[in-house]
């Protein structure tokens, strides 16, 4: 007789972490290729390879609960339910977009989603969430608010400053450094004079925990724990997440400063996709042949949302003074 | 850069895990994390008192979790003081912060002839280093999170009890002792690994975040030792039938929270803060060499306090109790001859 699901999700809730997962591979994968054909404005930083971590995570959240995102935003959105159309379009800078074309890439946002938003300035989701956090708390509804940070910004002052509001206010946060080992293209050790960031958590009292960013069941897990602590009433924590970036800091970056090999390696031995793959179809709880048709099938959705955003018409002149002050 | 130790000074291998007490244990159950920064000041620590016995040289791990970085500004540091410290080498290894890491290390130690490997980690880090090399002395020193393996203990004593040794100012017979270890083989050696202190049975059927601390999904802990003041899983036998670490065999003990199979229930340390009740069905003394099968049909084999192997319903799983496995330094005794044969006492020339 064959073993049971071994895994804390059902089945159905499997293939829709990887649907999620995928959908952000297929999505940054294409802007890698549109935006080198100069298709796309402004800048993008593709979240490739770090998938497990934000689906890993937010597959513990409902919309009530908030996220403030990064430069590096695409992947969070995804995984929070930010519509993939809407998204290309803002990225393509066209009417339609979650900012109607007039942000782009790093200022992607849908409230409804509970998404606050991508951020072009570094760490300063931090000081957000705190106050995302509060209004929960006073709401008494048991959401939480998650800010994602780099390594490199978590050298700013304004994340540091974060970490004590909320350690002082016991506020639901759980702050999640993606470390992917490098700040743009300054490696953490060079950077960092303590590059332990559980032990800047202890610094400022609260409990940190470090996992392997490239195992969605590793996230899962923990994110599962800290995310409960939160809405139990237990206070704020730090999430490291190790992790590794398929593409460049930014589309066009050269990547002199990695080593050779490295990212043959990566991509062969530590794809979260790869692994994750490995442990379902290992487990014999889902077959490559139901994961090929989600692959297709993503596939179709993205080559759409492609297709919708070219279509879509570019926002004129008299768009460039809507939608600046907000009627309360 | 990498130097063989093929000179005669007296050279030692350190292998400091930057990640051990990092894992979900500090949000389920308070768990303490040793930070970097105490991390490389137990290092210098153990470098200046083992260099004050003679050691010339120590060959290091890599890392990139922050240890080497801040252990090369500590030791520039210290020599822009003018302060003796052993020459500190780094082995030619590129860090992928993994357990790799540590085999890796191991390995070239041997190769590199080092006279001791010191460990700062927790079970987890010593049973790695183990499973790659058990010829080398270890000298532990622990910072992980349960902590039965190393002795809790201050580095300066562990690195004067390591450089005796390492000098050759006690010798092998005087300083060492040898440890027992469980072996984990399943389906006859098809995958194989080794637990220091205790090998566990976990009816979760996934890895995940590794740690174990939820006793309802525990069938069998099997343990090379069990002493009573120990905290974790091996403090359920050191709780109901201690086993020192010299004395012959190990322990099985088979759990149940079925009252129909329940023979008594007993509190236990389970996890640092977390006492817990643990129902008991049976257990038995482990004789060395005999191997004992898993009776659980899909399951985790947890090695040392982490999920390790998988195995399913069709899986023949082992563990058989190994003695005289692998040598550490005694600190206790080493200390104890040196003050016995006045290794510390250097005469002024009146007296």
């Amino acid at each position: 007789m064959a073993d049971s699901n071994p895994f804390p999700l059902s089945k159905d809730e499997l293939l829709t972490c990887y649907r999620t997962m995928r959908t952000i591979r297929e999505f940054e994968d294409r802007l890698h290729v549109d935006f080198s054909r100069g298709d796309i404005p402004g800048f993008v930083h593709l979240y490739a390879g770090e998938e497990a971590t934000a689906v890993g995570i937010m597959s513990h959240l409902g919309d009530g609960d908030r996220i403030a995102s990064t430069h590096r935003g695409h992947g969070h959105c995804i995984a929070k339910g930010v519509d993939v159309v809407s998204m290309m379009k803002e990225i393509y800078g066209r009417k339609g977009g979650c900012g109607n074309g007039k942000g782009g890439s790093m200022h992607i946002a849908d409230l409804s989603k509970g998404m606050m938003g991508a951020n072009g300035i570094l760490g300063a989701g931090a000081p957000l969430v705190c106050g995302a956090a509060l209004a929960a708390k006073y709401r008494k509804k048991n959401e939480v608010a998650i800010c994602f940070v780099g390594d490199g910004a978590s050298n700013q002052g304004t994340f540091l400053e974060s970490l004590n509001l909320a350690a002082v206010w016991n506020l639901p946060v759980i702050f999640v450094v993606e470390n992917n080992g490098y700040a743009e293209s300054t490696s953490r050790d060079y950077a960092t004079a303590v590059n332990s960031y559980v032990d800047r958590a202890s610094g400022f009292g609260l409990p940190g925990i470090t996992v392997d960013g490239t195992d969605f069941f590793a996230v899962y897990e923990a994110a599962g724990e800290v995310i409960k602590r939160a809405r139990e009433g237990g206070g704020p924590s730090l999430l490291e997440c190790k992790m590794i970036r398929f593409h460049g800091h930014f589309e066009g970056d050269a990547q002199t400063y990695r080593a050779s090999g490295e990212m043959e390696n990566n991509r062969a031995n530590h794809d979260c996709l790869k692994i994750f793959n490995s442990h379902v179809t290992g487990a014999k709880v889902i077959d490559a042949a139901e994961l090929l048709a989600i692959d297709t099938s993503v596939l179709a959705l993205i080559d759409e949302a492609v297709v919708k955003a070219k279509a879509a018409p570019l926002p004129t002149l008299a768009d460039l003074t809507t939608d600046v002050y907000v009627s309360y | 850069m990498r130097t063989a130790a093929t000179t005669q000074e007296p050279c030692i291998g350190i292998i400091a895990n930057p990640v051990s007490a990092r894992d979900i244990r500090r949000i389920v159950a308070n768990a303490g994390n040793l930070q970097i920064t105490d991390r490389v000041s137990m290092l210098m620590r153990l470098l200046g008192a083992a260099g004050s016995v003679g050691v010339g040289r120590a060959l290091m791990m890599p890392d990139s979790g922050g240890v080497s970085a801040m252990l090369i500004r500590s030791m520039a540091r210290e020599h822009e003081l003018q302060h003796a410290f052993p020459k500190l080498e780094f082995l030619d290894m590129a860090p992928t912060t993994t357990v790799n890491d540590t085999f890796k290390a191991a390995r070239m130690m041997r190769e590199a002839c080092v006279k001791v490997i010191v460990v700062l980690g927790g079970d987890g880090t010593h049973r790695a280093v183990v499973r790659e090399c058990r010829d080398i002395p270890l000298a532990g020193m622990s910072t992980g999170t349960n902590n039965a393996f190393p002795e809790l203990r201050e580095p300066t004593i562990t690195g004067l009890a390591v450089g005796l040794y390492a000098t050759g100012q006690l010798s092998a017979a005087q300083a060492l002792v040898t440890n027992k270890l469980l072996e984990v083989s399943i389906n006859d050696g098809e995958r194989r690994d080794i637990a220091l202190v205790d090998a566990v049975i976990s009816r979760d059927r996934f890895i995940g975040s590794r740690a174990l601390w939820k006793m309802d999904s525990l069938s069998a802990v099997y343990l090379s030792f069990a002493e009573p003041q120990a905290l974790g899983l091996s403090s359920i036998g050191g709780l109901l039938q201690p086993v020192s670490r010299q004395a012959p065999g190990g322990l099985a003990i088979h759990l149940s929270d079925d009252p129909a199979l329940r023979k008594l229930q007993l509190m236990a340390p389970i996890a640092p803060g977390m006492v817990r009740p643990v129902g008991i069905a049976h257990w038995q003394t482990m004789p060395a060499n005999q191997a004992f099968a898993v009776a659980q049909g899909a399951g985790v084999v947890a090695l040392d306090g982490e999920r390790e192997l998988t195995f399913g319903s069709g899986d023949r799983v082992q563990i058989t109790l190994r003695e005289n496995a692998f040598p550490t330094v005694d600190v206790a005794t080493c200390l104890q001859l040196a003050a016995d044969q006045g290794l510390f006492r250097h005469f002024s020339p009146q007296t």
